[in-house]
């Protein structure tokens, strides 16, 4: 007995100790910038004194929740997410049930269907503003040809424009997720299901379908974090404009950190957004892990 | 040896490697990355290096163009000592003056023949000089020769374009070369040239503007309403954005936007696809900065302008022809260790001779007009940008104020929205006044 206790505060001694080391480092690299934060959050900060020595109080949370140019932007960014990712969950599962007989017999052809997803959001942006260019593009060249005229990065279609491009770029990673979800299934259930009448469709939709829904949420979770935050392509495609039109909430955020010299303002919606998130991040991994549960 | 004589010579090669150490110092020069610019200052730096009793080297650092300023002024709050001679320009030296050093004591003679008053000003702020200015920018009509002088010469043209004038803007204009142009001109021209208001004209759009939403649309646009006797603020400090000049400058942009004189994507055009769109034949003219002359010269990137343009001042308001000015200058960082070898390199970069070097190696310093005409050889746009800059250039007050990027962003923000047509005009100026009246304090 008494040796069994002490072989367990062994285990509890390694265990502190092999965890000490992570525990440094998220203190170091988490914690310290997040109290620091919160500090600026409640500091009159500014490029110009970056200590943030004069206390304000809520005063950068009240400027942040009452200007109307947040809120305009937040429901940009909860638009675009929510759009972005039903789109790329959707094509991913369609991709997925139409794909996987043949990844199984050519898996090389996962590689090329990746490819949008190495390239930097940044870049992407770039490689569309040439490629949607009126006069160099050849998205609108080969559109002309045919006596169609879009105005890709106008007022009336940027939006969709925007959208898409981050379709195009984020489908192939819901896509690789929910394929190895898949194969992940083994194929005497596939066996089963078939010798009990269930084929085609109904195999699809009421035996696959259900068993890829814990991974399902999981991607619809990390697309919708990914895409509420975007920032990359935006930026240099449209710069948050015309006016206000495409400016999400982290270019919102960029803008009065660096442009503005609201440092304080800029710091304190970010609190507000990290605790959002946090709060968004239990509720969804709760309904994922009660999913998952036996 | 005694211990002594050891303790000295000790000692002596100890001070000699100090004292060394202190007159080597060699000092690092963050300038902007990219374009006759680099070339330029590389040139100057290699020479400053050689100069045979020189003995603090000086070396280049760059960062990438995006977002350029966000990243010097991050590095410049945290106090960097990575640079010791750092960039600025007429629109920040307000925002990065804390960080840097004034060089009020660089002020010679010599200097104040090399650069007229207003090159010295747009590197000033509060009555401190904080840059050694190196390159100017003004803002230059951009047009085509071929188009223009059929235009002045074909009777159906004219006629067409005076119908045009009058059934779009009822206004009864004759055509004109755009170094005549009043604001009217510039509207009624561009959409003479463009192909869904007049079938028969030669280019699809009249017009290639720059409206995304970024600082540089509004310094170029504002170059309208200051030809319209607008301003930010007036002597007494009072914002003078609310003004008729403002409204009508707005409304040159608007009405060639909606009219479908301007290339639909213009909402996301910045100075790269304003080039690009002019020089692929298919826009009759543009407004742009003088820097692009030398990009739009190139035959072999444009081979369908080649020969076929020219550049001439903004067009005239009622308070005349103005253009918005601004120059790149550099500095010294506060934070450096090196500040007199800093002050060193930019007493000798002030310099007459290296300055006319610069402006021949593709910088385009703003000298006086004499040395201008001295480094421009056969490069027109140094020239009129000399002339333009001096007879024709405004910094609106405030302009070079600790606000004035917040400014420029609330405009930018406000003036693309009123063009794009998301909000109206009464409440995109009544946001950019509310802006700065908060940021001035008034």
């Amino acid at each position: 007995m008494a040796r069994k206790v002490s072989w367990e505060r062994q285990q509890r001694t390694d265990a502190r100790l092999l965890l000490s080391g992570l525990c440094l480092f998220l203190a170091i690299m988490l914690g310290f910038p997040t109290i620091a934060n919160l500090w600026y959050s409640f500091s009159d900060v500014s490029f110009q004194d970056l200590t943030g020595s004069g206390f304000v109080g809520i005063e950068n949370y009240v400027d942040a929740l009452t200007n109307p140019n947040m809120w305009s932007a937040l429901l940009f960014s909860l638009r675009f997410a929510v759009v972005a990712t039903v789109l790329q969950v959707v094509f991913a599962l369609v991709l997925v049930f139409v794909l996987h007989p043949l990844v199984q017999k050519r898996p090389w052809l996962i590689a090329p269907l990746m490819l949008p997803m190495m390239v930097s959001p940044a870049l992407m942006g770039m490689m569309y503003r040439l490629i949607l260019n009126e006069f160099i593009g050849p998205v609108p060249v080969y559109l002309d040809m045919l006596g169609i005229y879009v105005n890709f990065l106008g007022i009336e279609n940027v939006y969709a424009t925007l959208v898409g491009i981050e379709v195009l770029q984020w489908t192939p990673f819901a896509f690789l997720v929910l394929l190895t979800a898949r194969q992940s299934i083994l194929p005497e259930v596939e066996e089963a299901a078939v010798v009990d009448g269930a084929t085609g469709t109904k195999l699809n939709f009421l035996v696959i379908l259900p068993m890829l829904l814990p991974t399902l949420g999981i991607v619809t979770f990390i697309r919708f974090i990914d895409a509420f935050r975007v920032f990359d392509h935006i930026f240099v495609l449209t710069g948050g404009g015309p006016g206000n039109q495409t400016t999400s909430i982290s270019i919102y955020i960029y803008k009065l950190f660096f442009k503005e010299n609201e440092l304080g303002e800029a710091i304190a919606l970010s609190v507000i957004l990290l605790l959002a998130s946090l709060l968004l991040l239990q509720v969804g991994l709760r309904a994922v892990v009660r999913r998952t549960e036996p | 040896m005694s211990k002594l004589k050891l303790a000295v010579i000790g000692g002596a090669l100890a001070l000699s490697a100090l004292t060394a150490n202190a007159a080597l110092a060699d000092i690092t020069i963050l300038a902007w990355p990219g374009g006759p610019e680099e070339t330029a200052l590389r040139k100057i730096v290699d020479n400053y290096n050689a100069i045979e009793d020189n003995d603090s080297k000086a070396s280049l650092l760059f960062f990438s163009r995006d977002n350029f300023f966000d990243k010097m002024l991050a590095d410049a709050a945290a106090g960097s000592k990575e640079f010791d001679v750092m960039l600025t320009t007429t629109y920040s030296v307000g925002q990065y003056a804390s960080f840097m050093v004034p060089i009020d004591d660089l002020v010679t003679e010599e200097v104040k023949a090399t650069f007229p008053q207003s090159a010295l000003d747009s590197q000033s702020f509060e009555g401190h000089l904080y840059g050694i200015p190196t390159d100017l920018s003004v803002n230059f009509i951009y047009y085509r020769t071929d188009l223009f002088e059929q235009l002045m010469s074909d009777a159906a043209w004219q006629e067409k374009y005076t119908e045009i004038a009058n059934a779009e803007l009822g206004k009864d204009l004759e055509p004109k070369m755009p170094a005549d142009w009043t604001w009217d001109d510039f509207v009624a021209s561009a959409l003479f040239f463009t192909k869904s208001i007049n079938p028969d004209s030669p280019t699809r759009y009249g017009a290639a503007l720059q409206m995304k939403n970024i600082i540089f649309s509004v310094m170029i646009w504002q170059t309208s309403a200051a030809g319209y006797g607008g301003n930010w603020m007036d002597a007494d400090g009072n914002i003078t954005v609310d003004s008729d000049a403002y409204r009508q400058a707005l409304d040159i942009y608007k009405t060639i936007a909606e009219k479908g004189a301007t290339p639909g994507g213009s909402a996301s055009f910045e100075y790269s696809e304003a080039n690009g769109a002019f020089g692929t034949g298919q826009v009759a003219f543009t407004l742009q900065w003088s820097a692009a002359y030398s990009e739009l010269i190139d035959a072999e990137a444009y081979p369908q302008i080649e020969g076929k343009f020219d550049i001439t001042h903004p067009a005239a308001g009622p308070a005349g022809v103005k253009t918005h000015f601004h120059a790149l200058g550099l500095g010294v960082n506060k934070a450096s260790e090196k500040q007199d070898e800093a002050k060193k390199f930019l007493a000798y970069l002030a310099s007459e001779p290296v300055m006319t070097q610069y402006g021949k190696e593709g910088g385009k310093p703003p000298l006086s007009p004499a040395l201008t005409e001295a480094y421009a050889g056969g490069r027109p746009d140094v020239l009129k940008m000399g002339e333009y800059a001096s007879d024709y250039g405004v910094v609106m007050n405030g302009a070079t104020s600790s606000k004035a990027l917040a400014v420029y962003n609330v405009m930018a923000e406000n003036f693309t929205g009123y063009w794009s047509g998301t909000i109206d005009q009464d409440t995109a100026i009544a946001n950019v006044v509310a802006a700065m009246e908060e940021d001035f304090g008034k």
